[in-house]
């Protein structure tokens, strides 16, 4: 569906309205500090510009901008990847199998409406206030949708595609890598999506707790200087940054999926 | 030249007294009303019926892909429980491998009986071929029409080598000219390496131009309700006087099911 949507306007026209649109935001944004009382609480769209550029050299804290970024990133990616070597394979094992989702279903229906930023404290009890803690954070705030997505994926085969595959001599097993895989795998996918955006967000405010680097640490420091400056500069790294994943793991979804996309 | 529906007990399928009911909460839909067939090893039986009598419905039992309510179906013998790479099945609605190219799809059945993949390679080519869909190897099914689709169906159940055909109206979708030639290609394939086949349709001509033998469905709650055998040298003419008339008087059966 969302593809037919975005096929409809070429790339460029695409393109134009992104750029239009984030104009039009960097010019109310200059404009209402220009010209209101907004300038008392909020800097220029230039002033935090010039701050993320100048912080490519200038160190913040400890170190220099991107290098805040990789420790953030560090601890997204040892968190997201527990969550997706766990959260998959038991994911589809939910799917697949009743005994499976019979034991794990009810455990998990009960976690689900946990958020992941309520781990905090137990987290913080159970493993410090190091790295092991945030890792166990931005895992729990990921897995669930991962959880889901491989559960719903796996148990949403179409019964006549692993019919087909039996009728031409399947063993259980092979329907399984054959079939049951490569048919959840835009719906694993999806949770891995949903899981990325969510851990990303979690390590932020697990570096709001306790933390000497990342970009969560930027805007708290920011707040405690009183620095609004450097809060957005914080604000918008992680924006963007969050931005270039969900992109890069489209990209390989369109790799993989291929045979899933419509058009050309 | 038309024998009521007597079974022969020797023969390869055997069709006991088939009966098939839905039940959708307390309503209860007979489809399948005591179905009693026999097909001999290398025969082509064309299943003649109406549009939504269950001729999918009789594949699928046939097939073991679903169960029915009442009686049994026996192959040489052994019972029909599941779905087995023995009997081939070209359905209705192609259910083909999303994921898989055509090329992959074709070769599903070989590899998965772990068939070498040279040889592998070498059968897939030939059925592709067959179908007339070379160049599309690397397609996903879909990119392509239904017709080509129902084309790499057919393949794909001829490259398993099943010994039992059961083809589900699988020139449904074609247009005429090709629905001519597949039909052409599919006689012509039997006549070369023989198989037992079950054709189902609901196109008069198609029955008489490849059966051995017609069995004609009743409406629904179906039933056998008469059979023929078709003692016409192969290939036909389907502009003989001898096809038109025959075509004729099954069409003339055709309107008493109605
Ligand atoms: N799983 C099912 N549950 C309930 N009813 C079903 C089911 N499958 C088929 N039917 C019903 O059984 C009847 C026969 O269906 P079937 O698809 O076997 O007929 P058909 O002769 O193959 O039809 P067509 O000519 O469209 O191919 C239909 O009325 C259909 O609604
Ligand atoms: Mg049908």
């Amino acid at each position: 569906m969302r593809k037919k949507i975005r096929f409809q306007n070429t790339k460029a026209e695409t393109a134009v309205y992104f750029c239009a649109s984030l104009t039009g935001l960097l010019l109310i944004w200059y404009l209402a500090v220009r010209y209101t009382n907004l300038n008392k609480v909020m800097p220029s769209p230039f002033e935090v510009f010039a701050f993320v550029g100048s912080s490519f050299v200038k160190n913040i804290g400890s170190r220099i901008l991107p290098f805040h970024i990789l420790a953030s990133l560090k601890r997204v990616f040892v968190g997201y990847f527990l969550a997706c070597i766990i959260g998959i394979p038991l994911g589809i094992i939910m799917g697949c199998s009743r005994t499976g989702k019979a034991v794990i279903k009810p455990i998990f229906e009960l976690l689900r409406p946990i958020p992941g930023l309520a781990w905090i404290p137990l987290a913080i009890l159970w493993f410090g206030i190091g790295e092991s803690s945030k890792y166990f954070i931005i895992c729990v705030s990921a897995i669930v949708s991962i959880i889901l997505n491989s559960y719903s994926g796996a148990s949403q085969v179409d019964p006549i595609l692993t019919g087909a595959a039996k009728m031409l001599g399947a063993r259980p097993i092979q329907i399984f890598f054959y079939i049951t895989l490569p048919s959840s795998v835009p719906q694993i996918f999806a949770g891995l999506q949903v899981g990325l955006s969510s851990s990303w967000m979690a390590v932020i405010a697990a570096e709001m707790i306790r933390a000497s680097e990342g970009a969560g640490w930027i805007i708290t420091t920011g707040m405690e200087s009183g620095n609004t400056v450097q809060i957005l500069s914080g604000m918008i790294s992680i924006g963007l940054v969050g931005l270039l994943l969900a992109s890069l793991l489209r990209l390989m979804e369109r790799g993989l999926c291929a045979w899933n996309i419509q058009g050309k | 030249m038309e024998h009521s529906g007597k079974i022969k007990k020797d023969a390869m399928i055997l069709c006991d007294h088939v009966s098939k009911s839905f039940v959708n909460g307390n309503e209860t839909a007979e489809v399948l009303k005591d179905i009693t067939l026999s097909v001999e090893e290398n025969e082509f039986v064309v299943i003649l019926g109406p549009g939504q009598c269950g001729k999918t419905t009789l594949v699928n039992i046939l097939a073991g892909l679903e169960r029915a309510s009442g009686g049994e179906v026996t192959v040489n013998g052994k019972k029909v429980t599941d779905p087995e790479p023995e009997r081939g099945v070209v359905y209705q609605k192609t259910a083909l491998f999303p994921w898989l190219t055509v090329e992959g799809n074709v070769g599903f059945g070989p590899k998965m009986a772990g068939v070498p993949k040279k040889e592998r390679k070498e059968r897939t080519k030939h059925y592709i071929e067959l179908v007339g869909l070379s160049g599309f190897e690397k397609s996903y099914p879909i990119k392509l029409s239904g017709g080509m689709r129902q084309r790499v169906g057919i393949a794909r159940a001829y490259c398993n080598n099943p010994s039992v055909l059961l083809m589900d109206e699988p020139f449904g979708h074609l247009d005429a000219q090709t629905r001519y030639l597949m039909q052409e290609e599919v006689e012509r394939i039997w006549s070369q390496d023989k198989r037992t086949v079950i054709f189902v349709t609901n196109n008069i001509e198609e029955a008489v131009y490849l059966a051995d033998r017609i069995v004609l469905l009743s409406n629904c709650p179906t039933t056998v309700r008469n059979e023929f055998k078709i003692d016409l040298q192969r290939p036909r003419d389907n502009m003989s006087s001898e096809f038109l008339r025959l075509r004729e008087e099954i069409g003339r059966h055709v309107e008493m099911t109605r």
